[in-house]
């Protein structure tokens, strides 16, 4: 029995000892921060030389950026440029195919990570194709739809190519970055198919991708003008730490801050791609920490679930979200490729499409939805007088001065921010607090 | 910390813990009768799908509910017909439920995934004790699903250690020849604590997706089923021990997104890690070898029953 007691006393103070150096790490974790943070002011090439108490999760944390930013190397737009990057100008938007084109031949092949139901990326991945095939005129059975061909899977996504391949697919349309890493394989054995791919650029394929930035903020500008009367701090529930998330929380905040110099964001975290859970949670706590109007970088339904209960009011993600959550979700960013792929398929069909073309297009492709009936008809004309400044030019979302949020300046006065720094973005600007450090 | 953070929390711990017992409550139940259903992730996608699909095509929760039953109960049947008629190896069958079951309700669910049913379990304040500060609103305005959890805990306790029949259950999953020669049918009792334990289950997945979150959305209970089980070993097979730990390990994985946003200096990556250093201490307290104290997992749990062998 004396036995029993010591070693469940012991087993007791070990756990105590566990939770205390975890506490003390934390707090060590966050004055050495603020060391850091002085330290940078003064030299911020010194910052490099961390600490040697850094925390497990900070270092995998550090792991897995550096990881990304690998992967995110090897394909980086700006090194395929120098291989002759074919840009597809956004003029090209309105481009009609040629007299006399025929369609009624041309076959695509689409793949998709996941259902095309899943009221998110694949959602709007497949409404774009069907979208654009109707504006050309493509029938619908020319399309031949490859579900939830899993990109971590590669055997079956390769499969699944192939099987496109011979079903004599004119033109492949890869909706997911997770296929670049097999996929120019396959377009090399099989000149005579145009492969696209999301995402970064690689070799023998198309590549395409969105500014949804752009959607962003005009939607932390809508936000800004809906709130800052009541609480200038707007909130903005967030998935996992990629470079996507980041931009799609700067974008916002710069919004924000274009409607009102004071507007700040606050972050919360899944720190996850999927977890109904946490999301919930998210917002949860940002509506107890009194914010009223958010924006959302996540999959699942429960961040707007969870502001129509409480009466919050949520900026929709992927698609119009506004039937999910009618009185929580005010307008929605919408991810719409049907102008690109539009493009894409003229091109293909007509033969002029090359393996080099990138598209990196913003306008109709990154839009809002129509906004809530709730919603005042002012601060609709002030979004779409916005809206049309952006498209002419005249307000850059990413022009200076940008500073970030430790006081550093990104962007000086009068200058543009350079599309690789955007795609790749490693910074918070100024008025976002997270708990997320921008990798080093 | 504001007491609306903490009632927040407290809150969400209970919705959260209500959807992890119904599951663990019921394998408690059959892993005591000694069948161990691993499926338990695929029976709670199917409950949650299923009563989804009755929500938003009928309108009705309460016929929800019943399919849901209904739904647990086949799969229930299923499985016992698999593990204690044709004496198939429990871990494989539960390997197959689960993949069976996280396949079905994708597949079904399609026409449900982004619908809007309009439907749920609306929290009810129980007059008086929701007017407890911080307790109240925390525990006593929650919808009657968790309320129902929190009559089944103690009933299942004293079910289980204090009356004949769950005498009887446990020595089902101690000693089943004993039964058998004492003339109790062994297989009809297997068959009705699986069964039992597939019911609420299925009842857990629909707790996820009628009252703690109102969407249908493919693989929703993310891994609340595999929690479910090691709650199971975590509290060896007591239910009132599962509650804790299902509150513990609720408070937090949620906890730390309030943390973030209240110290926003601390790496969010440290709060994530705290729900599996939690796990860690739970388990050295509840499986460690503290002074030979034996393990207390039923000693013919996964042993398919075989009159023949004796």
């Amino acid at each position: 029995m004396k036995k029993k007691l010591i070693s469940v006393c012991l087993a007791a103070l070990l756990a105590c000892a566990a939770l205390a150096g975890c506490a003390s790490e934390t707090e060590s974790d966050a004055q050495e921060q603020a060391a850091a943070e002085e330290q940078a002011e003064e030299a911020p090439a010194e910052e490099e030389a961390a600490p040697e108490e850094e925390t497990a999760a900070e270092e995998t944390a550090a792991e897995e950026t550096a990881a990304e930013e690998t992967a995110a190397e090897e394909t980086a737009p700006a090194e395929t440029a120098a291989a002759g990057l074919n840009m597809i100008g956004e003029d090209k938007m309105a481009q009609m195919p040629a007299e006399g084109t025929d369609f009624s031949n041309f076959k695509i092949g689409e793949m998709e990570s996941y259902y095309i139901n899943d009221g998110g990326w694949c959602q709007a991945n497949h409404e774009s194709i069907v979208a654009a095939m109707k504006e050309l005129g493509i029938p619908e059975e020319n399309l031949i739809l490859l579900e939830n061909v899993d990109d971590y899977n590669q055997a079956a996504s390769q499969t699944a190519a192939e099987e496109l391949v011979n079903e004599g697919c004119n033109l492949i349309l890869a909706c997911s970055t997770g296929y670049a890493s097999f996929l120019p394989e396959i377009a090399a054995a099989h000149p005579e198919v145009m492969f696209a791919q999301w995402g970064n650029k690689v070799d023998n394929m198309i590549g395409y991708e969105i500014r949804s930035y752009e959607g962003m903020f005009l939607a932390g500008y809508a936000s800004e003008l809906l709130s800052q009367e009541t609480n200038p701090e707007l909130g903005f529930s967030a998935s996992a730490n990629e470079f996507s998330v980041r931009t799609a929380i700067n974008a916002y905040a710069l919004g924000a801050k274009y409607a009102n110099p004071e507007a700040t964001v606050r972050v919360a975290s899944a720190d996850t791609w999927y977890d109904i859970d946490k999301e919930t949670q998210c917002a949860q706590s940002l509506i107890d920490a009194g914010i009223k109007y958010m924006g959302m970088e996540a999959s699942s339904p429960a961040i707007p679930e969870t502001c129509e209960k409480n009466g919050a009011f949520v900026v929709g993600y992927h698609n119009d979200m506004s039937a999910l959550a009618p009185n929580a979700v005010f307008v929605s960013h919408m991810w719409n490729f049907a102008p690109i792929f539009k493009n894409i398929m003229i091109n293909a069909a007509e033969g002029t499409a090359t393996a080099n073309d990138f598209y990196y297009w913003g306008g109709d492709c990154s839009k809002l939805s129509d906004f809530a009936a709730f919603v005042p008809e002012e601060v609709v004309t002030q979004v779409n007088d916005l809206k049309a400044k952006i498209e002419s030019g005249e307000v850059k979302v990413f022009g200076g001065e940008i500073k970030d949020n430790e006081g550093n300046v990104l962007v000086a006065e009068g200058e543009v921010m350079p599309d690789e720094d955007i795609i790749f973005q490693n910074f918070f600007v100024e008025g976002v607090s997270t708990s997320w450090k921008a990798a080093e | 910390m504001s007491t609306a953070l903490l009632i927040s929390i407290i809150s969400t711990a209970v919705v959260y813990a209500a959807t992890v017992l119904y599951a663990a409550v019921g394998e408690i139940f059959s892993q005591r009768a000694g069948v161990m259903n691993l499926g338990l992730e695929g029976i709670m996608l199917m409950g949650a799908v299923s009563g989804y699909m009755v929500a938003v095509y009928q309108q009705n929760l309460f016929l929800a509910m019943c399919v849901v039953i209904l739904v647990g109960a086949a799969l229930g049947l299923v499985f016992s017909f698999l593990t204690v008629t044709m004496q198939a190896d429990q871990t494989v069958c539960g390997m197959a439920m689960l993949t069976f079951g996280t396949g079905l309700s994708g597949f079904l669910g399609k026409s449900v995934a982004g619908v809007n049913a309009d439907l749920a379990f609306e929290p009810i304040p129980i007059p008086v004790l929701s007017r407890i500060p911080v307790l109240g609103p925390s525990l006593f305005s929650q919808n009657i699903l968790v309320y129902l959890i929190y009559l089944i805990i103690p009933l299942s306790m004293i079910y289980i250690y204090k009356t004949r029949a769950g005498m009887i259950l446990r020595a089902l999953g101690e000693n089943p020849a004993a039964l058998d020669s004492a003339g109790y049918n062994v297989y009809a009792l297997r068959y009705a604590y699986v069964i039992f334990g597939s019911i609420m289950t299925a009842v857990g997945g629909a707790v996820v997706s009628l009252a703690y979150t109102n969407f249908w959305s493919d693989g929703m209970t993310s891994g609340k089923g595999w929690i479910a089980v090691a709650l199971v070993v975590f509290s060896a097979w007591n239910p009132l021990t599962a509650t804790f730990g299902a509150m513990l390990f609720g408070a937090i994985s949620i906890i730390g997104i309030d943390v973030q946003t209240l110290f926003p200096s601390v790496p969010s990556q440290v709060f994530a890690a705290l729900p599996y250093i939690a796990t860690i201490i739970v388990l050295i307290f509840t499986t460690g070898n503290f002074g030979g104290r034996r393990s207390s997992a039923p000693a013919a749990l996964t042993i398919p029953y075989d009159r023949e062998k004796r």
